[in-house]
């Protein structure tokens, strides 16, 4: 038997689908219309923003440019694998750490009094105050951003799990006691399948925030990397490195974010059916 | 899907084993530091197949009955045997229909139905015909791959009953699971039920404050007074089934329940 197709948004309502598609590209395409229009009539100045034909001839240097015949050239694989590297390992520290103590205060409530007052607190400190004492403790390189990120990403992941553990519906564990479900299935059955949404949530947000303590992280003068190039084209005055380094981290902060919501929803149904 | 029922469908010649047994069961509430005694005095044993309702207006305990006898929450004091062991947490013996809706919303409805299931050592293609076989005594073959948001309220409780049902379990527990429905849904599964208990044999244990549901499903009614909640009477319902409303037999037992539930 065939599950049929179920209907479930008003489609009557929605744009005809290749209208759909090309919604995302508007706000983009048009920003750099304008900018290229601003440009060629001269009404800002190349040092305050370059022009956008100028970014594309950099950007085509900078990523498939051989290293070595210009600055920057050639660099892009380098500071992208690099810092790739630190967001993943930072991230995935968040997400070690986060998630179970999340889940596990957002069902016991002793745990979240413990632990509420501390988090809250730490979570009102600026990322940029802890930069100084990462600095002192782990030395400029790679701790120092990998510690920065797991930092930052570590509130959105705990909150969030926690919250989507304590609204889970209690009906729903005690229909999974009433079938004979213990605790631990029962975790992994009712609870993060339930909690679903909002630990997504939480990913997401933490990933989003991954990226902008990396460039602080970055800022630290490590060799290379993304925030590395940035800091580094401001000192050389290169604004055009600069701006291609905002648009290579959006870029990719974008298609992270994708990939991140669609390797979940792949690998969990909760995530598949209810998000 | 409207199912039928045979002219003479329960009588059991033979005598029925007790296997519950509700021994002064007494639950005191602690509000805002005042003690209210909701259930007192519940004293009362279920035979192996019987249908009983509990009945009675709302507030007068019967659900709190039922989250007692399912072990969600702890009774003040008495005992609950199950075949003359005592329970007192949930478990897959005594299963519950709830009035809500508790599907999970990211299984479908098979799924749903399968999930008792594991976990359990049964074989797998033993497990797989087991739910095909539910999943059609509850007539959704055909919804198998939709998600619980995609069908009714009707098919929900369907499936609430099915996922509870395929565990065998020793006393269905259902707590108003029909009250939400509109009439003519509520009808039909209450046949479907009946239908059910007719090839399954099981224990039934039904809270509701509609008389005419407990006219129709029990052969035996526990009228619940209130404050304290309190069973009143026991009443044999043997009217023969399917029963017709229409009926004047089944007029006259309605008429009177009324009259006790009144004073």
């Amino acid at each position: 038997m065939k599950k049929r197709t179920v209907q479930t948004d008003n489609s009557e309502f929605q744009t005809p689908r290749s209208a759909f598609r090309i919604l995302p590209w508007i706000i983009p395409l048009g920003f750099i219309l304008l900018w290229f229009m601003v440009s060629e009539t001269g009404m800002i100045p190349t040092y305050l923003m370059p022009h956008p034909a100028e970014i594309g001839k950099t950007s085509y240097n900078y990523i498939l440019g051989n290293p070595g015949e210009a600055p920057y050239a050639g660099r892009f694989l380098d500071d992208a694998v690099a810092s790739l590297m630190r967001v993943a390992m930072g991230f995935a520290l968040a997400v070690i750490l986060g998630l179970p103590l999340g889940i596990i205060s957002g069902r016991i409530s002793v745990v979240q009094r413990l632990m509420g007052t501390t988090i809250n607190g730490l979570r009102a400190v600026p990322g940029i105050s802890w930069l100084p004492l990462a600095m002192i403790w782990f030395g400029i390189g790679i701790k120092t951003t990998v510690f920065l990120v797991a930092l930052a990403a570590f509130f959105p992941i705990y909150l969030n799990a926690a919250a989507g553990a304590r609204q889970i519906n209690p009906l729903l564990l005690q229909a999974g006691a009433m079938m004979g479900v213990k605790r631990l299935r029962g975790t992994f059955a009712i609870l993060l399948p339930g909690a679903m949404p909002h630990i997504m949530t939480g990913l997401r947000l933490g990933l989003g925030i991954s990226w902008a303590y990396l460039v602080l992280g970055e800022l630290t003068g490590v060799p290379n990397g993304l925030g590395a190039l940035i800091m580094d084209a401001r000192m050389l005055g290169r604004i055009d490195i600069i701006v291609l380094g905002i648009i290579i981290i959006a870029v990719i902060g974008r298609v992270g974010d994708q990939l991140l919501k669609t390797s979940l929803r792949v690998c969990f149904k909760s995530a598949r059916r209810m998000t | 899907m409207k199912p039928k029922l045979k002219a003479i469908s329960r009588f059991q010649p033979e005598p029925r084993e007790t296997i519950l047994e509700i021994r002064n069961l007494r639950k005191v509430f602690n509000i805002n530091n005042a003690f209210v005694t909701v259930l007192d005095e519940i004293d009362f044993s279920v035979k192996g197949g019987e249908m009983i309702c509990i009945f009675g207006r709302s507030g007068c305990g019967k659900s709190t009955l039922l989250n007692i006898l399912g072990g969600f929450i702890a009774p003040s004091s008495g005992a609950i045997l199950l075949n003359g062991k005592g329970v007192s947490k949930p478990g897959p013996d005594r299963c519950v229909v709830f009035q809500e809706d508790t599907l999970f919303p990211w299984l479908t409805v098979k799924e749903n139905i399968a999930f008792g299931l594991k976990g359990r050592t049964t074989e797998k293609k033993a497990s797989e015909e087991e739910i095909e076989r539910f999943l059609s005594l509850v007539g959704l073959s055909e919804f198998r791959d939709y998600l619980p948001r995609e069908i009714s309220g009707g098919m929900k409780q369907r499936v609430a009953l099915a996922r509870v049902l395929i565990l065998k379990p020793k006393v269905l527990l259902m707590d108003e699971p029909f009250a939400s429905l509109d009439a003519q849904t509520r009808e039909e599964m209450q046949n479907l039920l009946l239908s059910l208990w007719e090839k399954l044999s099981h224990t039934v244990l039904f809270v509701t404050h509609d008389v005419n549901e407990a006219i129709t499903l029990a052969d035996r009614i526990l009228v619940m007074g209130k404050d304290p909640g309190r069973i009143r009477d026991d009443i044999s319902v043997d009217l023969l089934r399917p029963r017709k409303r229409e009926a004047s037999e089944f007029l006259l037992f309605s008429r009177e329940l009324y009259a006790r539930l009144r004073d």
